[in-house]
């Protein structure tokens, strides 16, 4: 058994350590209340992004074009060209939030011939770089606090690629937050577009297409307005459903992160505290044991001196 | 005055979701406006103002910047990265960011650069444009 020094010492390092935590459970959930509020403001937006996408496609005329990836010569191509956007955190700490989208980008990396890595966050670009993954070195964005901006210059690099043909499917990884216990990695596939053929057979697949939804397709054939010109509205298309989505991707995955990051800092506090329990009644033990012994001690010392004094007289 | 449905959008808020009379906003190549029961359309939003009257009298204006509108079924939606009142606009934020922009477009920039730049330098403009004409705080 350790002695009274030794529990003592480990307790107060158990105690530091806590302290540690329980500052950073305090600010990841300061950070996750403005993450949260984020997410709340761009969810509108997000979703009808989608919807506004799908609908729009669901229309488009019959076309080849690159940006559905539907050209003779996409179709000779045996390879596919991928790139992969990861995002993850700028620092560790967060329970298994960083690894969870790392497996999930290793995994898609393993089935995949040709790729490419743009990883947004410190944690990711480190562990792919050091696991010589092809990451884009001058791909550098932080995940913390993510703005339009960072999404726009993002999506100027992804689809300046994808324009020269250096890419040929374009999918972001980012986690996503089902509600405050619960978080998802998600794959998503940005680009090429889906045709429209596809888009409507996904609206029929919805379970249970409403009447309205049935109507709108039979209908979807009729004069539809695209101005100016389809060509120009896809390129457009093209920027504002990349960017809205790493945006939305962005601030999806930075809620998570701080969320958890807040519960793996919870959940370390409280183990701390469980720990200080048992430690604290075993070194009281050792202390009482102490005592008594140092006690038997006296009184064995105090008797063999009566005894001798006896024995003299 | 029949009025359709309209949703404005923007990445960090819903600008408007209401009833309107007639909506006039900055297409392709020129002013466009859309009143009730529009033909189904689809149309790019370019950079600048838009500005529409709810079925009380009041006319609305926002400084928008690029993005998409769709018209169905009397509905239409307005998606776009940033939506914002006159009166919301920090004209000092705006002149810097419009400095800035005309600073990085002087510099040797690559083509995905310029493009950040000048779209940044259109929404610059824009701002001060729409503080000036209709704020007058």
């Amino acid at each position: 058994m350790a002695n009274a020094r030794e529990i003592q010492n480990r307790i107060r390092s158990i105690k530091d350590t806590m302290k540690i935590t329980k500052a950073m459970y305090m600010m990841s959930s300061m950070k996750l209340r403005r993450a949260k509020q984020k997410l709340e403001d761009t969810e509108p937006f997000f979703y009808a992004l989608q919807e506004q996408i799908s609908s729009i496609l669901s229309r488009f005329p019959e076309m080849h074009h690159l940006y559905f990836d539907n050209r003779e010569k996409d179709r000779r191509e045996l390879v596919k060209k991928k790139g992969y956007i990861v995002i993850t955190g700028d620092k560790g700490m967060a329970g298994a939030y960083n690894h969870n989208v790392m497996k999930k980008a290793q995994e898609l990396a393993k089935n995949a011939e040709d790729y490419h890595m743009y990883v947004v966050g410190e944690v990711g670009r480190h562990h792919f770089a050091a696991l010589n993954y092809p990451v884009d070195e001058t791909f550098l964005f932080s995940a913390n606090n993510p703005s339009i901006h960072r999404a726009r210059v993002i999506t100027e690099r992804i689809v300046d690629l994808y324009n020269r043909e250096e890419l040929d499917e374009v999918y972001v990884i980012y986690t996503r937050m089902i509600n405050s216990m619960k978080e998802e990695v998600e794959v998503q596939q940005l680009l090429p577009l889906k045709t429209r053929q596809f888009v409507r057979q996904e609206l029929l697949d919805k379970v249970q297409p409403s009447e309205f939804d049935k109507e709108t397709l039979e209908s979807a054939d009729d004069w539809f307005l695209i101005y100016p010109s389809p060509k120009k509205v896809l390129e457009k298309l093209v920027y504002n459903y990349v960017t809205g989505f790493i945006y939305g991707a962005l601030v999806e995955s930075s809620a998570s992160e701080e969320n958890s990051r807040m519960m793996a800092m919870q959940s370390a506090t409280n183990n701390a505290e469980a720990m200080l329990t048992i430690l604290s009644i075993q070194y009281n033990r050792i202390r009482q044991a102490a005592i008594t012994q140092e006690i038997t001690e006296v009184i064995g010392g105090a008797k063999a001196l009566k005894k001798k004094k006896k024995l003299v007289r | 005055m029949n009025t359709f449905t309209l949703r404005i959008i923007a990445c960090n808020r819903v600008f408007y979701d209401g009833e309107c009379e007639i909506l006039i906003f900055p297409g392709y190549g020129g002013q466009m406006a859309i009143m009730a029961h529009h033909e189904s359309m689809t149309c790019s939003i370019e950079i600048g103002e838009i500005s529409f009257r709810t079925p009380d009298g009041d006319t609305h204006v926002a400084i928008v910047s690029d993005g998409l509108i769709n018209m169905e079924k009397n509905k239409a939606t307005v998606l776009v990265y940033s939506a914002e009142r006159p009166e919301e606009i920090d004209k000092f934020r705006a002149e810097a960011a419009f400095e800035r922009a005309r600073e990085q477009l002087k510099q040797k920039q690559s083509i995905m650069e310029y493009h950040v730049s000048s779209a940044s330098l259109a929404r610059a403009i824009a701002r001060i444009k729409g503080k000036e004409k209709f704020d007058f705080h």
